[in-house]
């Protein structure tokens, strides 16, 4: 299996008034080619932040990245020149976004702004990019495509409209797809045509995707690994079956807890984790867990744990063996 | 979008009607009688009595407002009172060249130097550019016509003389240069602002994002995808910029002593000429409602979401 991408201590920061805040806090993982890598967290632990960050598109300043590296085709995406840069993205690298209602430009047409990229990138002249655009438009679902090119963000609706950003992300035939947090926006029935939808292109294209959410339920059937990530760090990372059977990390565990079960005994309350993640501008000396954690020993309070291999392509950051020790509080 | 432009041209007419009446009115029931100013030191009270009857003026308000509107649907918009028996029309045309031509002059640099300064602003926001351009509305918003012109004056026709002081050889002269200047202020610092304001509203837009993402070259980012969703707020305001330029103009051909509309309406507003002050009223009327019109037709355009509504 070739990789597409390698990140190495992926670091970013923003420099505001009230101090820096440590979104991003030296993350390394690899995408291989056609993989499709779930990164789950709660809201504000830095997932957009991890992935603007691969596409160079953190807001700078307040942002800065400052330190790590991205390895796409023997380059590094963090080196290269803005010319460089954007040749990547939205060629070899796409991005589709969460909200679809303001994600496009209401002033524009869809035709125009699927079309941009394919003139851009792929040197089409204005009427192949439409001819081209109206099969992207046929492939992802929108009927009658050849009428609604022409159409306004605001003719169609929330889940069609994302269905124009998956046209458009996938134009130019990238390497790699980042979605952040796709489905969130839309209901519940259209998620899961948008989940089919992706996954469908995913067999035809073969594209390798990297698909953040909060939403654990969401990537069980979708990905092939999933990272977790809390406070700015990835705290556990592993094969899907491996992360859903066999969590190790206290914070995984507490949110597979969470998650409603159709099979849960009737009555039995969902467990949620109790407390707030901490504070990124005043990150904590040690495990960023330690004061949600009911595994916790002293040396948690000091010591930040690295991630290391617990079992093969199974990565936990964490001081404690959860398979043998008990809860400490 | 049809409908609504038929609805508001069939409002026209009235509007025209009702201002027409509020001025004539005004005139009618004023303080100071035409003729008296016609004759200043040479008053007598006969040949006045003669004049009044030959002008029409001794007859009830509703005879004389009502032959007035019937001469106005023929576009005979009477004498004038100051310049013995000169149509108003004539009088009109050329003055109201001259003010067209200064005014579509001063709007034009006042808009586009007013965006172009805005998005500059807004791009290198907190930078010392756009310190000065936030220094700069604030000045221009708050310094009046009269108080700009004569400084204008003061500088480039005394100081520095490159400038005539005043007259107007067309608007290709120097004699053009300071006018439009100081007419182009006002609009100029407002487009500036709401410009600013606009793109850094836009520029924080998901869109844009996506824009990025696709790998667009910022330039096209800004013009393709940003400017264009600044600027439709800005169509609102293009009403108000009609009510600057208007008071600007008045203000701006009096110093500056141009043979426009703004001095002719000055004048006769000296001289109780009602014919010609009612023309100049109801010609602004009619500016203000084809202009707020022009503004919501190009918000239709620019703007899908109004167009198809
Ligand atoms: N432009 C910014 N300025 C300051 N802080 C930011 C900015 N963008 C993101 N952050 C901070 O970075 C952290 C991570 O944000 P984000 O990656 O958006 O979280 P999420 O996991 O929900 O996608 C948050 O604490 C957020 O407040
Ligand atoms: S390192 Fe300690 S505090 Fe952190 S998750 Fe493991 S047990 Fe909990
Ligand atoms: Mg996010």
């Amino acid at each position: 299996m070739t990789t597409v991408l390698e990140v190495r201590g992926l670091k970013t920061q923003f420099f505001t008034q009230d101090g820096v805040v440590q979104a991003v806090n030296g993350i390394s993982y690899d995408l291989n080619e056609g993989e499709t890598l779930g990164i789950v967290g709660e809201s504000g632990c830095g997932k957009s932040v991890s992935v603007m960050s691969l596409m160079r598109l953190i807001p700078m300043p307040p942002g800065k990245i400052v330190g790590g590296e991205a390895l796409f085709e023997g380059v590094d995406l963090m080196k290269i020149s803005d010319d460089e840069m954007r040749s990547v993205r939205g060629n070899k690298i796409a991005m589709i976004f969460q909200d679809p209602m303001t994600s496009l430009n209401p002033v524009l047409t869809i035709g125009r702004q699927v079309g941009e990229a394919l003139e851009l990138h792929m040197g089409m002249s204005k009427s192949e990019a439409r001819q081209r655009t109206i099969e992207l438009l046929e492939m992802v679902g929108i009927p009658s495509a050849a009428d609604r090119v022409d159409d306004y963000p605001h003719q169609f609706s929330g889940g069609m409209r994302q269905r124009v950003m998956i046209a458009m992300g996938l134009s130019c035939n990238p390497q790699i797809l980042i979605a952040d947090e796709p489905t969130t926006a839309l209901d519940v029935t259209i998620q899961a045509q948008i989940v089919d939808l992706v996954k469908k292109l995913r067999d035809e294209i073969g594209m390798a995707i990297i698909w953040i959410t909060h939403d654990l339920g969401v990537v069980a059937g979708l990905a092939d690994r999933v990272a977790v990530m809390y406070a700015g760090f990835f705290v556990e990372e592993a094969g899907v079956k491996d992360l859903y059977g066999d969590p190790r990390h206290p914070y995984t565990i507490g949110l597979l807890g969470s998650l409603p079960r159709l099979d849960a005994e009737r009555g039995r309350r969902l467990v949620s984790i109790e407390g707030l993640p901490p504070d990124l501008i005043a990150l904590p000396e040690g495990c960023p867990f330690y004061a949600r954690c009911n595994y916790r020993i002293d040396r948690c309070e000091t010591e930040n744990p690295p991630l290391r291999l617990v079992a093969p392509n199974h990565r936990v950051a964490c001081w404690i063996d959860v398979t043998t020790a008990q809860p400490t509080r | 979008m049809l409908a609504y432009i038929v609805r508001r041209l069939l409002w026209l007419p009235v509007l025209l009607i009702i201002v027409s009446f509020i001025t004539f009115a005004l005139g009618y029931y004023g303080p100071a009688d035409p003729i008296v100013a016609l004759m200043g030191q040479n008053y007598d009270p006969e040949v006045a009595a003669q004049l009044a009857h030959e002008y029409g003026l001794d007859q009830p308000f509703g005879v004389q407002y009502l032959k007035y509107l019937e001469r106005v649907a023929r576009l005979d918009f009477g004498e004038s009172i100051k310049y013995r028996n000169q149509p108003v029309l004539r009088l009109l045309i050329p003055r109201l060249a001259v003010t067209i031509q200064l005014n579509v002059a001063s709007s034009f640099i006042g808009v586009s130097v007013g965006i172009a300064v805005g998005v500059i602003a807004a791009l290198r926001r907190g930078e010392l550019i756009d310190r000065l351009v936030v220094f700069g509305v604030v000045f221009g918003r708050a310094v009046p016509v009269f108080v700009a012109g004569p400084i204008l004056l003061f500088l480039f026709a005394r100081t520095i003389p490159v400038l005539p002081p005043g007259g107007w050889d067309g608007i290709f002269s120097r004699s053009a240069v300071m006018p439009v200047l100081l007419l182009s202020i006002g609009p100029m610092a407002v487009f500036a602002r709401q410009t600013r304001a606009g793109m850094l509203e836009v520029m924080g837009q998901d869109y844009i994002r996506t824009a990025r993402a696709k790998g667009l070259h910022e330039m096209t980012v800004v013009t393709v995808h940003a400017l264009r969703n600044a600027l439709i707020p800005l169509l609102t305001i293009l009403g108000f910029l009609l009510g600057s330029l208007v008071e600007g103009t008045f203000l701006t051909e009096t110093i500056f002593g141009i043979p426009g509309i703004g001095q002719f309406a000055f004048e006769a507003l000296g001289g109780r000429d009602y014919p010609v002050i009612i023309t100049v009223t109801l010609l602004v009327a009619v500016a203000y409602a084809l202009g707020n019109l022009w503004a919501d037709l190009l918000y239709g355009v620019v703007d899908p979401r109004i167009r198809q509504a």
